[in-house]
């Protein structure tokens, strides 16, 4: 057993490691992340993940869920520590399957991988408490630094699969359904495999006759499955097919307009407080047209209009990021042309909310989202039919898992510890 | 007749009552923080040194007391029998109108993240009353005092009260809030709303403490439950409590051991019968408990709100229950610690407004604000194994905060990052004043959208960042 697969396993465990081997292993990243651009080339099939905020028994639930590394690939869209009690056990295990399984872990940076922004919500105070010294924070602050800002995801299937056989935590059965309608656009499991809910691809025909289609500016009034209310939008890809997937913890920047800008920035440093690179972890897309200033503070609010251009020009089908709880797991906006993925189920022990992940399977066919489609910004009707044939394209087959907090039972009451000064 | 020192002693450690007969130039409360490198001398200002007087007075005054002669001891239980005079009962009655505007509100039904927009509407409603809440429920004295000129003392009191209940904006509620509270009250007691002198034996203070604060915290929990309102500048499990800090003190000045008039807080032992530390992770204690004692109270509300081991979501207070030397030694580091934790931080004390009462002026008597954690702000490389001293709270009734008390600790207080004029980044960039910006737009939604540490309501600021993204154009 090599020492790498010694930290996983007593990370996995839940029990940090001593710091020499925290600096080693921050080493040993960076010098991997370096070789990343801003913006990584991943190829389907890829589970992409939200949010973890030191949720380490949420994310091994995930895993149980999502199937574990390296069976799985997993795309964790930044945000893995702060809050929780265990941002440090998180990272570290990230970073080390990102180590020991370069190509199939893919880390991007959060908002939250920021020394600034550390030291207020949590994991500077994690960092001390749990190791006397500020040294592991500042390791894990120059990985962040090295972190991409964003993914692309090729080769994406317009068609679901069956899925693979799960281990369940009751029994070891997989309980997944053996046979998938192709029509079938959209699907939500439970975190035991069964279907809660799934949305059928839009005919042609349907699409035309549907007066709202791509005449309320994305804004839709929907309601219902999958997940329920907040995400009234999955309800059938209607415009832009074809395209890859762009991964980024917050959305997109005013200053930004292609995805080859983000490729040219030079990420290796503290996340701004302005500029590209800080609006693309702090921004939030929003039931507006264009741009608005920020909630937040940094960052902006951007509307449908720009989301449908901004994939139009650059032949996304999709835009996956977190950065904002939703009560469901998963919230689709703007005729499925965005999606909020969060994977921290209760966030903050009180929230109440459930997680979720999304799976893009790879398309056995292999002509999946090679595809390119060059029509009108707004598309919905003309984008329908592929240009040449008049076959039918859409954004990628989504399956979403969702999941709930991890029982706590298993957690044992530790010994408390010194504590602050103030009370000595 | 007590000795002459004593008395000396106890006016000091009081807030002084302003002479009605002399008129008073009331200001509109203004922000004065706007960068970390303002708190320092907000650490040697008379407003800094009024707070600190005013809750010190008010902790001890939850000291359970000696009966002098009898050999009996008084304690004083949320719930019990404390005669409250008029302006009390008043202020009991504007909490509980503030209260009542919840009905009015209700919670937004539909499809939200977590912050109920409704609370918009609540804030709307106190605003548009607050003048006449104002003039109902506080002494006419107070709202009459001998203003030299244009500005009343309704002016200068009302942001006070507004900025007590959470942030309209931002859909949270934390410390800041808490202290803003605390300083309506402390003008109320500096304009002898309360009584034209202090009590001897402290029952006015205790009044307060039982009769106000009580309630508006209760007041303030059903605000958070009701539009679950965000923990404001959360250190997520790593802070003492998402949204409060003085029932912690208070509370855990009701378990101390007894004193006598006069003499100072206890700092270690703790009153005959009092519960354990360690019993705050008992629930059925908890909710007994939860009815006299404030600090139960805090942690009742939290077992209220959070599901999951009591000990991961609330480390910090579960290892503080592993204190050995009672509720004495808790109480003064719970002192310590607001110094350090609350009024030391930049996105703490941003928002608080300085006018006449409690004012920016520096005070002469501050002991020079010494480099340090406080100042001290980025835990970057170059500091955090440096020793570093800590601001000492002059009202801090320990002996001394010893410089380089949180050396080698392992939970130093954590070093307010904004403040870094000086932090050093890796890229070296520039660390001119950005306009690390502000919302003009209210936020759609609140619990855990990550707020940018510095964001201001400067209305410059928006101004300026918003022209400049127009002439970038996009």
């Amino acid at each position: 057993m090599s020492d790498l697969d010694r930290a996983i396993a007593q990370l996995r465990a839940c029990r940090p490691i001593p710091e020499t081997q925290v600096r080693e292993l921050c080493h040993k990243a960076r010098e991997l992340l370096i070789e990343e651009g801003n913006v990584v080339t991943v190829t389907a099939p890829v589970t992409i993940c939200g949010d973890i905020h030191g949720q380490f028994h949420d994310l091994m639930e995930l895993f149980r869920v999502g199937g574990d590394v390296p069976d799985t690939n997993y795309l964790f869209m930044g945000d893995f520590v702060d809050r929780g009690f265990y941002s440090l056990e998180s990272f570290l295990l990230l970073l080390c399957l990102k180590v020991r399984y370069p190509d199939r872990m893919t880390l991007i940076r959060g908002n939250h991988e920021s020394r600034q922004i550390t030291t207020v919500y949590g994991f500077y105070d994690e960092c001390l408490r749990k190791y006397g010294s500020a040294n592991v924070w500042r390791y894990c602050c120059e990985v962040f630094d090295y972190l991409a800002l964003g993914a692309i995801v090729l080769g994406a299937s317009n068609q679901l699969q069956p899925s693979a056989p799960r281990r369940t935590r009751a029994h070891d059965l997989d309980t997944t359904q053996e046979h998938i309608d192709p029509d079938t656009e959209i699907e939500v499991l439970n975190s035991e495999g069964n279907l809660i809910s799934s949305v059928k691809r839009r005919s042609p025909e349907a699409l035309l006759a549907s007066p709202e289609i791509g005449r309320t500016n994305g804004i839709s009034v929907k309601s219902g499955p999958p997940g329920s209310g907040a995400s009234g939008d999955s309800d059938g890809t209607v415009g832009n097919p074809g395209g890859a997937i762009l991964c980024v913890h917050g959305g997109l920047s005013p200053l930004i307009g292609t995805v080859d800008k983000i490729r040219l920035l030079d990420r290796k440093q503290e996340v701004p407080h302005e500029g590209a690179m800080c609006d693309l972890l702090w921004s939030d897309p929003d039931e507006i047209d264009g741009w608005g200033l920020s909630p937040r503070g940094a960052g902006f609010l951007f509307g449908a209009d720009i989301v449908k251009e901004f994939n139009h020009v650059n032949n996304l089908s999709l835009i996956a990021r977190a950065h904002q709880l939703v009560m469901e797991g998963f919230k689709e906006m703007f005729d499925n042309q965005i999606v909020t993925v969060w994977s921290a189920p209760n966030y903050c022990y009180r929230c109440g909310n459930v997680a979720a992940i999304l799976e893009l399977g790879v398309d056995g066919s292999g002509d999946s989202t090679i595809a390119r489609s060059n029509g009108e910004v707004g598309r919905s009707d003309g984008g329908i039919m592929k240009e040449a044939n008049g076959t039918l394209l859409a954004g990628p087959a989504r399956r979403y898992r969702v999941f709930q907090a991890a029982p706590q039972d298993s957690r044992g009451m530790p010994a408390k510890k010194p504590v602050a000064d103030y009370f000595l | 007749m007590e000795p002459p020192t004593l008395n000396t002693r106890i006016v000091e450690d009081r807030l002084p009552i302003l002479e009605a007969s002399t008129p008073h130039a009331f200001i509109v409360p203004t922000k004065k923080i706007h960068e970390g490198h303002d708190v320092p001398q907000f650490l040697t200002s008379k407003a800094y040194r009024d707070i600190g007087i005013f809750i010190m007075q008010l902790n001890i005054a939850m000291c359970p007391q000696k009966i002098s002669g009898s050999g009996k001891v008084q304690a004083w239980q949320l719930g019990s029998s404390i005669t409250l005079s008029k302006p009390m009962l008043q202020l009991q009655d504007l909490m509980q109108r503030i209260n009542a505007i919840i009905e009015e509100a209700p919670p937004d039904t539909g499809p939200r993240r977590f912050g109920n927009v409704s609370f918009r509407r609540w804030h709307e409603i106190l605003e548009s009353r607050v003048h006449d809440l104002l003039r109902t429920y506080l002494p006419s004295s107070v709202l009459g005092f001998g203003a030299t000129d244009q500005v009343s003392p309704m002016e200068e009191l009302t942001p006070y009260l507004l900025g007590a209940f959470g942030s309209a904006q931002r859909l949270d509620y934390g410390t800041g809030h808490e202290l803003s509270f605390l300083a309506f009250l402390g003008c109320i007691w500096k304009l002898g709303g309360f009584a034209a002198e202090g009590s001897k034996d402290r029952s006015l203070e205790r009044s307060l403490v039982v009769g106000v604060i009580e309630p508006y915290l209760q007041v303030v929990r059903r605000l958070i439950l009701t539009y679950t309102l965000e923990p404001a500048g959360s250190h997520g499990v790593w802070g003492l409590d998402d949204h409060s800090f003085l029932p912690y003190i208070f509370g855990s000045s009701q378990y101390c051991p007894p004193t006598a008039l006069g003499d100072p807080m206890p700092t270690e032992g703790a009153l005959t019968n009092s519960p354990n530390p360690g019993d705050i992770s008992k629930k059925s204690l908890v909710d007994k408990e939860r009815k006299h004692n404030m600090y139960f109270s805090a942690v009742g509300f939290i077992n209220d709100v959070k599901t999951g081991p009591f000990w991961e979501h609330s480390p910090i207070l579960f290892d503080i229950s592993g204190v050995r030397s009672g509720w004495g030694k808790i109480n003064k580091g719970m002192i310590k610690m607001y110094n350090a934790e609350v009024l030391s931080k930049f996105p703490v004390v941003q928002h608080f407004p300085f006018g006449s009462l409690f004012s920016f002026e520096q005070d002469p008597n501050a002991a020079p604000a010494t480099s340090s954690i406080h100042t001290a702000f980025h835990p970057s490389s170059a500091h955090v194994n440096r020793p570093q001293e800590s601001t000492k709270a002059p009202w801090a009734s320990a002996p001394s905060l010893p410089s380089g008390d949180m050396n080698g600790s392992s939970m130093a207080p954590t070093a307010a990052p904004w403040a870094a004029k000086s932090r050093p980044t890796p890229s070296g960039m520039p660390l001119t004043a950005a306009p690390w910006a502000s919302p003009s737009r209210p936020a759609h939604s609140g619990m855990p959208s990550t707020v940018a540490p510095r964001a201001t309501n400067s209305e410059r600021t928006v101004r300026d960042r918003s022209k400049d993204r127009d002439g970038r154009g996009r």
